[in-house]
């Protein structure tokens, strides 16, 4: 174990930020919905590892139990959004993102 | 009981006559029911209005009965008011307008008996509220009740002209009414409009402590007397009322003879206050008076219906009464006004008396009637010579007044113009009487046969006024606080005289031997040409001319001002707002990553914004 | 020291990871590679002392998502050796807004100083008495939430019978 000093503090949350850009990478460049989840699950992860990181720094339970409640969130967006994608295959025969695209203007 | 609750009487039993009437769909179709129902709120009316004017005439000065309620309120101030008010002026007119109107409707008790019980029932409610509106025009408070009651007697007028509708000439007759009066109304609108703009009310008195500019005076005067030209039918838009003949002849004798067309001498009466400041008006007034009175009698003298004749007379005689106010005299055309009522409105039952035995508006179709019907022929004289302004007759008295008054004040060539009309005028009545009474029978003469006692009776009520209204003078004189007693004088006598040489040149002219000898055919060619000139075809087809040419090309310009401008700036913007929608929906891609774009950017942007 | 230089090692391989999930063009190794991310995560967690969050980790994460989404590929792609990629007219703006998210969040995590930071030990124990004692109502929230998220997976990919 290791204590979360201020230098730890900062790499990982500079580990965090950089996880956080590969999600919007993957969010902006994927065109597939799955991949696209993706990118939104690395996005959260850097998130949680953010909280994990100041919930260590500070000490206390507050920050853990929090990080357990945004993970189990995005469990639930996971398993909603992937039943998204299954409704779209089916109705679209595709799970691109251009293919839920019919609200443009 | 007062005689607040006498004027509600007076106004209110012919509405409730007419709005049952027109509302209870039962009643009205029942002809007995109906006419039953008009005649008593009529009788009502009547006798409240008798009980009213004794209190204010023969010496007796009664308070005015003025009850007025708020109308309009608006902005803490109330626009105008609605509500009943009898003055010496009003009263007067009141009796007249309830008299003829009962009169004439119990004479048509008899005149239409014939027709479906379902149209006598709509004739009736229509009597009803023309009495209610005529009634309601002349108790009017303000000038904005009047006009009202205006467009109202309009309305009915409209109503009863259009009576035979199913015959295609009575609607023409009855849009034509309704059209010109109606253009000439546009003058009473805006006069009310400029009047209130300047003094505030719709009073036809100028409120204490304000002045009326004389120039604003005229425009007013002006534009009222524009509304008086079209309803009391003053050339040239006097077109109207030979055909509003097509309606039944009782119609033609209240509302187109006696009342309607007098609401725009009473219009005239009662603004005199405005109309005094207004010298340019009343001058002219006297010379466009006096050119109609003349022109009216040319015409009559032509015209072979009956109805014809009585109609254009109908507008000479208003011609006299619009030119006797013309001269600052409010007294002698009032007066000539009531006398008038009676006699045009008994000349006109007893043709419709004479029309109902012959089945014919024609003089040629009447003759040889004296022996066949005595009493309508009696009472066709009496009209007759009250008309010509016979000695003693009440027309006698009332045209002498006015042929003075034009004297008086100085308007020499509408005082020459006025007597030779009076001559024409004694000229055509007693070709009408002649060729209607007298000579050979003709076919349709044959059968004639005198008309029932409902329909006699108005007629010798009508009749006994016609002779006696003229001892009046004196009551109307102290009405209006002047002292206009009757003398007999050099315009007098000459005026009479060229009276009784028309009734003499007539006598001559279409006794039955000379006539057998010329028939019908007794108009030169020469004549003919007058004829022409004067009817009513050049003046309807300037008419015509001036719809088609200057009424129909503003309207063109109008309606492409208003595709062309008014509507392309509104479809313009419409235009505009489409094509920026256009643009800015591409804004929604529909596309996730775009829309994390404008996070990203937006994420930028704020930080920008917290660094600077 | 050397366990600073472990976890970078590990940071190293969470952010590897993590990139090569986005950039794969097969859609199963980018599920695969982002399950190697969580996992590191995961012993990142154990590192810094959060064992139990590291044990949720792997429990929900690695053994949940990405068994849902392995699912949900082989579901909808049968063809497994589909390409997705990345496509081209997309890469680089895409890369230009990851790099200026990364460089807005960097400069400003260093341009902050932190001070202290303790080596307190916090035991599962004490976290499981917070979550049942202190957050117990967020707790029972959360757990309606689950709930109803699973039921509407299963009505939104329910197949309708006709």
């Amino acid at each position: 174990m290791i204590a979360v000093n201020a230098e730890v503090l900062q790499l990982l949350l500079l580990l965090s930020a950089a996880l956080f850009s590969l999600g919007v990478y993957g969010v902006l460049t994927r065109k597939n919905i799955i991949g696209l989840l993706i990118g939104l699950e690395l996005m959260a992860n850097a998130v949680n590892i953010n909280l994990v990181a100041f919930a260590r720094h500070q000490g206390g339970t507050a920050g853990q139990v929090f990080t357990l409640f945004t993970i189990a969130l995005t469990v639930a967006e996971v398993a909603v959004g992937l039943a998204l994608v299954i409704l779209l295959h089916r109705s679209r025969r595709s799970t691109e993102t251009d293919a839920a695209a019919q609200l443009h203007g | 009981m007062s005689h607040q609750t006498l004027a509600l009487f007076v106004l209110l039993s012919p509405l409730v006559a007419a709005v049952v009437l027109f509302i209870v769909a039962p009643l009205r179709v029942r002809g007995p029911v109906s006419a039953g129902i008009t005649i008593a709120s009529t009788a009502i009316s009547l006798g409240a209005s008798v009980m009213l004017a004794m209190a204010r005439m023969f010496g007796q000065s009664a308070p005015n009965v003025d009850i007025q309620a708020a109308w309009l309120p608006g902005g803490g101030k109330v626009l105008s008011t609605v509500g009943v008010y009898v003055d010496p002026v009003a009263a007067p007119m009141m009796v007249v307008v309830a008299l003829v109107a009962l009169c004439v409707q119990v004479y048509s008790l008899g005149y239409l008996g014939h027709e479906p019980s379902r149209d006598r029932g709509r004739y009736f409610a229509y009597h009803a509220l023309f009495a209610f509106s005529m009634l309601g025009l002349v108790m009017a408070p303000n000038l904005l009740q009047l006009f009202l009651c205006w467009e109202l007697v309009g309305l009915a007028s409209y109503l009863l002209i259009g009576y035979y509708w199913t015959k295609p000439s009575a609607g023409q007759a009855a849009l034509k009414a309704f059209w010109v009066t109606k253009f000439a109304d546009m003058g009473l609108m805006l006069g009310l409009m400029v009047l209130f703009v300047k003094t505030g009310g719709f009073d036809w008195t100028v409120p204490p402590g304000q002045v009326l500019m004389t120039a604003d005076a005229e425009v007013i005067a002006g534009l009222l007397f524009l509304a008086v030209v079209g309803k009391s039918a003053q050339f040239p838009m006097h077109i109207w009322l030979p055909d509003a003949m097509e309606g039944p002849t009782p119609v033609s004798a209240l509302l187109h003879a006696a009342t309607m067309v007098a609401a725009g001498v009473y219009l005239i009466v009662r603004a005199y206050p405005i109309f005094s400041l207004a010298p340019t008006v009343l001058t002219f007034m006297v010379y466009l008076g006096a050119f109609t009175a003349l022109f009216a009698a040319i015409v009559a003298v032509f015209q072979d219906d009956i109805k014809k004749v009585l109609a254009f007379s109908t507008c000479s005689q208003l011609g006299y009464m619009v030119a006797a106010l013309g001269t600052g005299s409010m007294v002698s055309g009032y007066f000539h006004l009531t006398t008038h009522a009676f006699f045009k409105a008994l000349l006109f039952l007893t043709a419709g008396s004479l029309i109902h035995a012959v089945h014919s508006n024609s003089l040629h179709d009447m003759g040889g009637l004296w022996k066949k019907m005595k009493p309508t022929g009696v009472l066709l004289i009496i009209g007759s010579l009250a008309l010509a302004g016979f000695p003693m007759t009440s027309g006698f008295f009332s045209k002498d007044l006015i042929l003075e008054e034009l004297l008086h004040a100085g308007h020499i060539v509408p005082l020459i113009a006025a007597i030779a009309a009076a001559g024409l005028t004694a000229f055509y009545m007693t070709r009408v009487v002649m060729l209607s009474l007298f000579g050979a029978p003709s076919e349709a003469a044959e059968h004639a046969h005198e008309s029932p006692a409902v329909m006699l009776a108005p007629m010798a009520l009508l009749g006994a006024l016609a002779l006696v209204g003229g001892l009046l003078h004196g009551d109307f004189a102290k009405m209006a606080g002047a002292e206009a007693a009757f003398h007999i004088t050099p315009v007098g006598i000459i005026a009479t005289a060229t009276g009784l040489t028309g009734i003499a040149a007539g006598l001559w002219r279409f006794s039955p031997g000379k006539r057998a000898a010329v028939g019908s055919q007794w108009v030169s060619a020469p004549m003919r040409f007058v004829t022409w000139l004067t009817g009513n075809a050049p003046v309807d087809r300037a008419f015509a001319l001036f719809y088609r040419r200057v009424m129909l090309t503003a309207a063109a310009g109008v309606a492409w001002f208003d595709r062309y401008i008014i509507d392309a700036l509104i479809n313009l913007s419409g235009w505009a707002v489409l094509k920026g929608a256009e643009r800015f929906r591409r804004l929604q891609t529909g596309r996730p990553a775009d829309y994390i774009y404008a996070v990203i950017a937006g994420l930028i942007a704020l930080t920008a914004m917290g660094v600077m | 020291m050397i366990a600073m230089i472990a976890l970078s090692l590990i940071a190293l391989c969470v952010v590897s990871a993590g990139l090569f999930a986005v950039r794969s063009t097969n859609l199963v190794h980018s599920v695969l590679w982002l399950a190697v991310s969580l996992a590191g995560t995961s012993a990142l967690y154990l590192m810094v002392g959060a064992s139990f969050l590291s044990a949720i980790q792997i429990i929900l994460y690695t053994g949940g998502v990405i068994t849902l989404m392995l699912f949900g590929v082989m579901l909808t792609d049968r063809n497994e050796t589909t390409k997705i990629g990345n496509p081209s007219e997309r890469k680089r703006l895409g890369a230009v807004s990851a790099l200026a998210v990364f460089a807005l969040i960097a400069s400003a995590v260093s341009s902050m100083s932190f001070t202290g930071g303790g080596s307190t030990i916090v035991h599962t124990k004490a976290i499981g008495q917070a979550l049942l004692t202190e957050h117990l109502l967020a707790f029972e929230a959360l757990s309606i939430l689950l709930l109803a998220a699973m039921l509407a997976a299963i009505v939104v990919a329910r197949r309708r019978d006709p």
